[in-house]
């Protein structure tokens, strides 16, 4: 591919979007503020609370909004400058998007031809599409007799159908019943490991990205607040909750003393931040209080605290 | 025992597409495709096809009668002596019968994108709102144009048989073909613009016709009900009635009201193209007294005014 600049865009090597100090203001209103950050290959999780910026990165990143100021970079260019590279990109918005009347295939084969591909080349890749999202059978009834989580494998599939190198999932859970959520991340999974297609997630729930993404960038008030893996995010944030029969309070106020994060959480002491010598001050507090020890667990924290910070 | 052949189903799993990719033109083209497809209904069921059977006997049933008129009169040696409807009048009629059913075709092609929200998949492919408007749009007037021009074709080849002398038919009348060319283009940008316009400020395809059909019945009633003439002398002339004189209801002001006539502007392209003067009611009858240009000029504001506004609509569509 070759980039704004006439030079050759290798997107192996390089980074598949990139912000570089990306603003976008409505009004007075300020949705996204100088931020920072680039998506490699795999899966990254554009993770924000409502109103955080996601959206708009998006619509940036599709080239359907001009940033205020800054750039943002798709496999080497400028989407709202150059809009061929979007024939490389896949997008599945959060909300309804598919025609009822036509039948599954028909939709693939005419998304396929919009992207730039052959008719004839659109009519098997439409074929090969639906049947990896699960739905070889049924593609030739009408979308509109589709259940929920059918619907949201078509929107997944017309994403996929012209092969892209990077796709922008908005909210793919949305909508889903447990069991069609841990179907639809399960295929998000095997489009990111199986097919090897990049994948930019944006969710706000928390068990979405933790299951799928290798990465997160989080985003809140318009800026950039997290950007790292998702096992090194995990692993910073260890906690030790420990439950005894008796004697918490003495328990708790003795680990205080002796310079540990402790805390009551319903019935258990949580002490945030342990590492070994934590571990050993622990062990000697418990026996030191008297208390009879119940359990000791450390756990890995959710996601979800990066917000509570 | 014969051996059964034996064969064996192998998972190669997902495989990435290395064929061609014909980028902005071929999705260009496939907007195309399905804009005809869908407003003919092809690939859908019969319901679907009724309104395009509707419009299409609405642009041959015409050219039929015209043909049949043309025979007749030959046969009653009466085309001296009978002003037989012509390329013109075809038009005067169609250009009004085919703005109704276009008014309920159209606006299929881009209420059912906005309601079905498809419309934001179209954006984020290589099409500019641009393309997606001028796709659905060329879709619709490609379909028009095929239809009245086929009426036309009907038109000429019949009055061609029906004439003593098919040759001298031709020879004398081969300029209508241009002229017909010309101005069915006229009528085709106008019933194509209109309903598409409208069709952008709705999802709903039943009140884009609602509002368009209302507007036409509207404003040819009001526009002839007040330029009706309250005094007026009129002779006949070789077949065909003259008005001296016309006395409006509304005074000096009629001509400029009779433009409001919506249903006649492409008329005023389409006569003037075959050096005809309009005059198929009061209100356009009043227009023909305004300095020529007038009417053309209406008829421009009235197709590029609608067309950049739908433009307009759709780039802010994308945001």
């Amino acid at each position: 591919m070759t980039g704004a600049s006439g030079q050759c865009y290798d997107w192996r090597m390089s980074f598949l979007l990139e912000a570089q100090a990306l603003t976008k203001h409505y009004g007075a209103v300020v949705a996204l503020d100088g931020v920072d950050f680039q998506v490699g290959k795999g899966v990254t999780g554009l993770l924000g609370p409502n109103g955080a910026g996601k959206s708009t990165a998006i619509k940036l990143f599709l080239g359907l909004i001009e940033p205020t100021s800054g750039s943002a970079q798709v496999l080497g260019e400028r989407p709202y400058e150059s809009i061929e590279v979007r024939a490389r990109l896949g997008y599945m918005p959060e909300h309804d998007c598919l025609p009822m009347s036509l039948t599954a295939s028909e939709f693939l084969t005419h998304m396929a031809q919009v992207s730039g591909l052959p008719p004839a080349h659109a009519r098997t890749r439409a074929a090969d599409t639906l049947r990896h999202v699960g739905l070889d059978e049924e593609r030739y009834r009408s979308i509109g007799e589709y259940s929920t989580g059918m619907k949201q494998r078509v929107k997944l599939a017309q994403a996929l159908v012209h092969d892209p190198v990077l796709v922008l999932l908005d909210e793919p859970t949305a909508g889903l019943d447990p069991l069609g959520r841990e179907e639809m991340l399960a295929l998000i999974r095997r489009t990111g490991s199986e097919f090897g297609i990049s994948i930019m997630l944006s969710s706000h729930l928390m068990g979405d990205v933790e299951s799928t993404c290798d990465r997160i960038v989080v985003l809140e008030g318009g800026r950039v607040v997290e950007d790292d893996t998702v096992s090194h995010l995990t692993q910073e944030t260890e906690t030790l909750y420990v439950e005894v029969d008796d004697r918490r309070d003495e328990l708790l106020a003795l680990m205080q003393r002796n310079g540990l994060d402790a805390s009551l959480e319903g019935m258990s002491i949580v002490i945030d931040g342990v590492d070994d010598e934590g571990y050993d001050t622990v062990r000697d507090a418990v026996v030191e209080s008297g208390a009879r020890l119940r359990r000791m667990a450390p756990q890995r924290h959710r996601l979800t605290e990066i917000f509570r910070r | 025992m014969a051996v059964q052949p034996r064969g064996e189903v192998y998972d190669i799993g997902y495989r990435h597409y290395e064929g061609p990719r014909e980028g902005r033109d071929r999705a260009r083209f496939a907007l195309w495709t399905n804009g005809v497809r869908t407003a003919l209904g092809l690939g859908r069921g019969t319901r679907a096809k009724i309104l395009p059977i509707l419009l299409f006997a609405s642009t041959m049933v015409p050219a039929a009668v015209f043909v049949l008129m043309a025979s007749l009169a030959e046969d009653f040696g009466v085309s001296e002596v009978v002003d037989v409807p012509g390329h013109a009048d075809y038009y005067d009629i169609v250009s009004i019968l085919v703005l109704v059913f276009s008014a309920i075709i159209a606006p299929e092609l881009l209420c059912a994108d906005r309601r079905s929200q498809v419309l934001q998949l179209y954006l984020v492919r290589p099409l500019t709102p641009t393309d997606y408007v001028a796709g659905r749009w060329l879709a619709f007037f490609t379909i028009v144009l095929a239809l009245v021009y086929s009426g036309q074709i009907v038109m000429f080849v019949g009055f061609t048989f029906a004439a003593q002398e098919p040759l001298d038919y031709i020879r004398e009348n081969w300029l209508d073909v241009p002229r017909f060319l010309a101005a069915g283009a006229a009528v085709a940008v106008f019933v194509t613009t209109i309903p598409l316009a409208v069709s952008g400020f709705t999802a709903r395809r039943a009140y884009a016709a609602g509002f368009v059909i209302g507007l036409f019945i509207i404003s040819t009633s009001a526009a002839n009900a007040l330029t009706t003439c309250t005094e007026r002398e009129m002779r006949i002339e070789n077949g065909v009635t003259v008005v001296d004189r016309c006395e409006a209801v509304t005074g000096r002001w009629a001509k400029w009201i009779g433009l409001a006539d919506f249903g006649s502007v492409p008329s005023y392209v389409s006569d003037r193209i075959f050096g005809e003067v309009p005059d198929s009611s009061d209100a356009v009858q009043q227009v023909n007294q305004l300095n020529e240009a007038i009417p053309i000029a209406w008829y421009i504001l009235l197709t590029a005014g609608p067309a950049a506004i739908l433009l307009r609509r759709y780039q802010k569509a994308a945001l």
